[in-house]
């Protein structure tokens, strides 16, 4: 019991680290608080479900097209919307959180709710892994986590986009005078981050199924991840899903599911009273920032 | 190379500005000396375009109302209202006051993020001429910018900017928080930039003693008002600046 445990939760924590990445690399860029962030997630597998069933598309197509499509969304987001609050914290969050309300409770008017709405698994196998059965779309969940954090550590530091990222996070106006288009690598730190977020439900919804309660609880669960790690932190992210993801399984198997909910919460007070900027998370200096 | 003509700066009501005008030729070193606010990061910031952004960002929060009035020539060309980046990619690149690093990469890191606009091998290039004019940016190259010294940090700062790829290099006291022997070692850099890079530089302080002896033509400014311009060697011989700047 104790090597199955192991192994679901670490599925269980790559899953959460997908769920975070994404938002944690926005906010860690630009300072943007994407609180759509959990509201991209279900709209991208809406859309992907909508090309596969209405349309009749390949999966892998309509994956990629809704991929390409909340990307999209998320530019627009900041070019028409966050753009003219950047820097004001607070408005930020409101006028995300606004979008992602209305982009999920759209989907819950026109009736978007039920067990039919979900994606399909990538390959339909499974496997005998230290004891317990594990299904392939779960291993498939934690190469891609694998390849997604190596991928973005290369992006981040061996390409001039992502070096130029990492200026703008660090001090904006020093960026500006090197050329960087500060607007410009904003909007793409925005829309990347939506679009990992569309990746992360793409892999991660053939699990369960899509309803607008879920985007709910991938933004309550990306912020608990951030906030542990220390926002704007990517080492922060990795460590932050282990711990909360192994909490939470261990708390399943060996106390009771119902405290589940209750160990991740008191892993973030205990963390926020002994470090209140995370356990990776420098806190920034809010004029620093604009 | 650039002409500034009656260049005005508003803060809401505050003139940070005053009808500045100046004049840059190519391969000068051309100082404006004045001390705390006087106006000469204002004006750094108004050749370099950083005022068009700061005008930009507070205008969407509505925050401060900054105003811009007069105009500057780039080779003949008016670019007050042009962007920062699209400036840097005319060859004006500036290095802001107080050494600005990115200062969590390390030195080499920050060298590569100001090459953002430049192809791979040239970045590399620039990069190994960086290390021949400050030798101890390059035993330092792979430590963090935040733990180097105010002086590294400077040296550091200037060559970014070079990275970058300047023919009219701007820096904003450059000189401040050195100790006068590394003042020295960035004030020969500079010359030695436009001996052999060919690159013009407007450089800003308020100590006018180490840069003065260098400068080809220096604009005093108080109040944001010009107040006296002339070569270096005759304001040297000045005894309003003698005695304001040299205390003498």
């Amino acid at each position: 019991m104790f090597l199955g445990t192991v192994v679901y939760a670490v599925i269980n924590s790559v899953i959460l680290m997908l769920m975070a990445i994404g938002f944690n690399l926005t906010f860690g860029i630009s300072g943007v608080a994407n609180f759509a962030h959990g509201a991209l997630y279900i709209l991208s597998a809406y859309v992907s479900w909508m090309l596969l069933n209405m349309l009749g598309l390949p999966f892998f197509i309509s994956a990629l097209f809704s991929i390409l499509i909340t990307t999209l969304v998320g530019a627009l987001m900041y070019r028409f919307v966050l753009i003219r609050v950047r820097g004001q914290v607070l408005s930020e969050v409101i006028a995300t959180f606004g979008i992602g309300l209305a982009i999920l409770e759209l989907f819950r008017y026109l009736g978007f709710v039920g067990f039919e709405y979900t994606l399909p698994v990538f390959i339909d196998t499974s496997f005998f892994v230290a004891g317990v059965y594990v299904d392939m779309q779960r291993i498939l969940i934690v190469v891609l986590g694998a390849v997604l954090v190596f991928g973005l550590w290369l992006f981040t530091h061996h390409t001039s986009l992502g070096l130029a990222f990492r200026g703008i996070a660090q001090d904006e106006r020093t960026a500006l005078t090197l050329g960087i288009d500060t607007d410009w690598i904003a909007t793409l730190s925005v829309s990347l981050g939506a679009g990992l977020a569309a990746l992360a439900a793409t892999i991660i919804i053939p699990l369960g199924s899509i309803s607008p309660g879920e985007g709910y609880d991938v933004l309550i669960k990306a912020l608990a991840v951030c906030i542990i790690g220390g926002l704007g932190s990517t080492g922060g992210v990795i460590v932050a899903s282990f711990i909360i993801g192994f909490a939470e399984r261990f708390t399943d198997s060996y106390i009771s599911s119902h405290w589940t909910m209750i160990v991740s919460l008191a892993a973030i007070l205990i963390v926020l009273t002994m470090k209140p900027s995370g356990l990776f998370g420098k806190q920034k200096e809010l004029e620093e920032r604009i | 190379m650039l002409v500034v003509k009656n260049l005005m700066v508003f803060f809401e009501n505050a003139l940070a500005l005053n009808d500045f005008s100046m004049e840059v030729r190519e391969g000068e070193i051309v100082g404006v000396i004045g001390s705390n606010s006087a106006g000469k990061t204002t004006l750094m910031n108004s050749l370099s375009g950083l005022i068009i952004d700061m005008r930009v960002k507070e205008l969407r929060k509505g925050g401060e109302r900054i105003t811009v009035y007069g105009e500057i020539l780039y080779n003949g060309e008016d670019i007050v209202e042009v962007k920062p980046s699209d400036r840097v990619k005319k060859g004006i690149v500036l290095s802001r006051e107080r050494h600005p690093v990115f200062p969590e990469s390390s030195v080499l890191e920050n060298l590569k993020i100001a090459g953002y606009l430049k192809k791979r091998e040239e970045v590399r290039g620039a990069i190994s001429s960086v290390f021949e004019l400050f030798p101890a940016l390059e035993d330092l190259k792979n430590r963090k910018a935040g733990f180097l010294s105010g002086g590294e940090q400077q040296m550091l700062a200037i060559g970014m900017a070079l990275v970058v790829g300047p023919r009219l290099l701007l820096l904003d006291e450059p000189l401040l928080g050195l100790s006068p022997l590394v003042q020295k070692a960035v004030v020969d850099a500079i010359v030695r930039l436009r001996d052999e890079g060919s690159i013009t530089v407007v450089l800003s302080e308020q100590f006018a003693r180490p840069v003065l002896p260098v400068i080809d033509r220096g604009y005093i400014i108080e109040n944001g008002m010009l107040t006296l311009t002339g070569s270096g060697a005759e304001l040297m011989e000045n005894p309003e600046i003698k005695s304001a700047y040299f205390g003498v």
